[in-house]
């Protein structure tokens, strides 16, 4: 481990909030920023109270928890290559959430709690076909069998979505992208409320997770109930997963590229890896949306574009480096 | 290039406007095809339905024997009017998106069903119509939001033809510099530019985003200054693009007093 990396990833985290709460539509200087977070009268308060404050929170949150999920998932499957998006859990959690707004459930609790059967769904199925394929929980039967159900529960969607004339569905589409545009203390409370309880679960599973890195029957020789630390984690990361879903979409890379770039800074042990990409992965996502936001400005990129494009030149420089 | 041997007289009409100038045009009878979204005029509804255009269908147009067929000028349609062309088919790909399309329209229209008198002066009609409707150009017009949809928050930009309308009755669109017809723009771009009025198109009485916190930073959903428009005259060229810019301009007169 770096002596700096706490101060790197804090002082990265601190970056990305301060960029995140000074620019967008009007760029504001850090001191109104400051100004108006304490005074409500503030010019400009309502914009950075109502508007930024909860956006750059909940895409803090909702990169921490992907992230977090990441790693959690490359520990179980042993593979640097799992993440929710892979594994068919944002599918499922997307096809609930589509699900959801046809049926008009209501925002607050019907599309996650939608979402995040579809996660289950997804993550029973992944979990079915690998046992049927004879070998329980093997990685790559894993991420075959999650690449699968990903990709039928895109069709499914793909299927409500053309069948419908609804005007909610044919946005539901776009919603999808993954944006962060509609976000408000709204979606910060449900976000939170959802996320809260597995996110403590997973913090508290970094032991038993550094074990199952050495492989799944020397875990068990030293007392960890494997099968069980397995079904934990899949539950926590559907449901993190979900509660993403269903307040900004299907956001991709964050999960992949964070724990893989974090894990040369604060070394593979999760006591210490799970806390960092939490911060790390929230900061990313904040950025991500900064730029989101101010790019192409009034327009708005999905999010998940960004990601992708800062993402995927990243990871590749990354794999690069620990080949050599 | 399209050669046809005679006036068409069984035309299938894959585009909502072009529907409605065929029945304007009084070629009514020999439309035996419509899209999905054809709601006018009400005869319209008696026409066999062939799905929702945006992928023709062409086992389904064949079935009715067109002699024309009238398809909007996208890429995904140039290859199914290369297939019906192949096939024996004439077709016309047009341009349907503005009010400047509207012209050409007509005279394709009249010359396609030998109708070209009728299609004269029923452009006369429209383009004296408008110039009735029309609101005097303005030194100072007051800008307009056009909700599109609340979550994500849309608009619709410079390409739309619904700015074309908000233009002409008077007003301008508070987002015509995005040259896209529609796009995803935060709720803090709107506070920034600061609309006097915010153009409803849903039927809903009660508009839910209002009440929304995030929404209310918006002095113009603040304090409700909502202008409400509905119909599909707002989202295509036709015969009652007049009518839609008097309509709006009163509703706009009636939101400003």
């Amino acid at each position: 481990m770096t002596r700096a990396a706490w101060p790197l990833t804090i002082g990265f985290v601190l970056v990305a909030m301060a960029l995140g709460l000074s620019v967008g539509a009007t760029s504001l200087p850090l001191g109104s920023v400051w100004q108006a977070l304490g005074d409500a009268s503030a010019p400009g308060a309502a914009i950075v109270r109502e508007l930024r404050l909860p956006r750059v929170l909940l895409a803090f949150s909702v990169g921490g928890a992907l992230g977090v999920s990441g790693a959690a998932l490359q520990a179980l499957i042993r593979n640097p290559l799992a993440d929710p998006y892979l594994l068919g859990l944002s599918g499922g959690a997307g096809l609930g959430a589509v699900s959801a707004m046809a049926l008009a459930l209501p925002l607050v609790w019907g599309v996650p709690a939608a979402a995040f059967v579809g996660a289950l769904g997804a993550v029973a199925l992944v979990y079915r076909l690998s046992v049927v394929a004879g070998r329980r929980l093997d990685p790559r039967v894993l991420l075959l069998a999650g690449v699968i159900v990903g990709a039928f529960a895109g069709a499914i969607m793909t299927t409500i979505i053309t069948l419908s004339t609804a005007e909610q569905l044919r946005n539901a589409f776009l919603w999808l992208l993954g944006g962060f545009s509609a976000a408000s203390w709204e979606s910060v409370w449900i976000f939170v409320g959802y996320a809260l309880l597995p996110l403590g679960v997973l913090l508290a599973q970094a032991r038993p997770l550094d074990l199952l890195t050495i492989g799944d029957e020397p875990a068990q020789t030293l007392g960890v109930d494997v099968e069980r630390l397995k079904r934990i984690v899949l539950l926590c990361t559907s449901l993190l997963t979900a509660a993403g879903v269903a307040v900004c979409g299907i956001i991709g890379f964050v999960g992949l590229v964070v724990p893989h770039a974090l894990r040369g800074l604060v070394g593979p042990l999760h006591r210490r890896l799970l806390p960092a990409v939490f911060l790390a992965g929230g900061g990313f996502l904040v950025l991500a949306d900064a730029a989101a936001r101010t790019v192409v400005r009034p327009v708005e990129l999905p999010v998940g574009v960004v990601t992708a494009l800062i993402g995927v030149p990243l990871f590749a420089l990354l794999l690069r480096r620990s080949l050599r | 290039m399209v050669r046809l041997s005679g006036p068409a007289t069984r035309v299938a009409s894959l585009i909502p406007a072009t529907t409605e100038w065929l029945f304007a045009l009084g070629a009514g009878p020999a439309v035996v095809g419509r899209t999905a979204w054809c709601d006018y005029p009400a005869e319209a509804a008696d026409v066999t339905d062939l799905g929702n255009g945006i992928t023709p269908n062409i086992e389904a147009i064949l079935a009715v024997q067109p002699d024309l067929v009238l398809l909007y000028h996208s890429a995904g349609n140039r290859t199914a009017a290369s297939r019906l062309r192949d096939l024996g088919v004439p077709v016309l790909l047009l341009r349907t998106d503005r009010l400047e399309d509207l012209d050409r329209q007509l005279t394709l229209l009249g010359r396609a069903l030998g109708r070209v008198a009728a299609a004269d002066s029923l452009r006369a009609a429209v383009a004296a119509g408008l110039e009735r409707a029309r609101a005097a150009p303005a030194a100072n017009p007051p800008s307009l939001f056009i909700l599109a949809w609340d979550q994500p928050p849309m608009t619709l930009g410079r390409g739309s033809f619904l700015t074309e309308i908000v233009e002409l009755a008077g007003a301008r669109n508070l987002f015509a510099d995005v040259a896209s017809s529609s796009a995803t723009i935060s709720i803090e771009a709107v506070v920034a530019r600061d609309p006097d009025f915010v153009l409803l198109t849903s039927r809903d009485s009660v508009p839910a985003f209002a009440a929304r916190p995030e929404w209310r930073v918006v002095p113009a959903v603040r304090d409700r200054r909502f202008v409400r428009v509905h119909g599909s005259e707002f989202n295509r060229p036709g015969p009652r693009t007049p009518a839609a810019v008097a309509t709006l301009r009163r509703a706009l007169a009636e939101a400003m007093r």
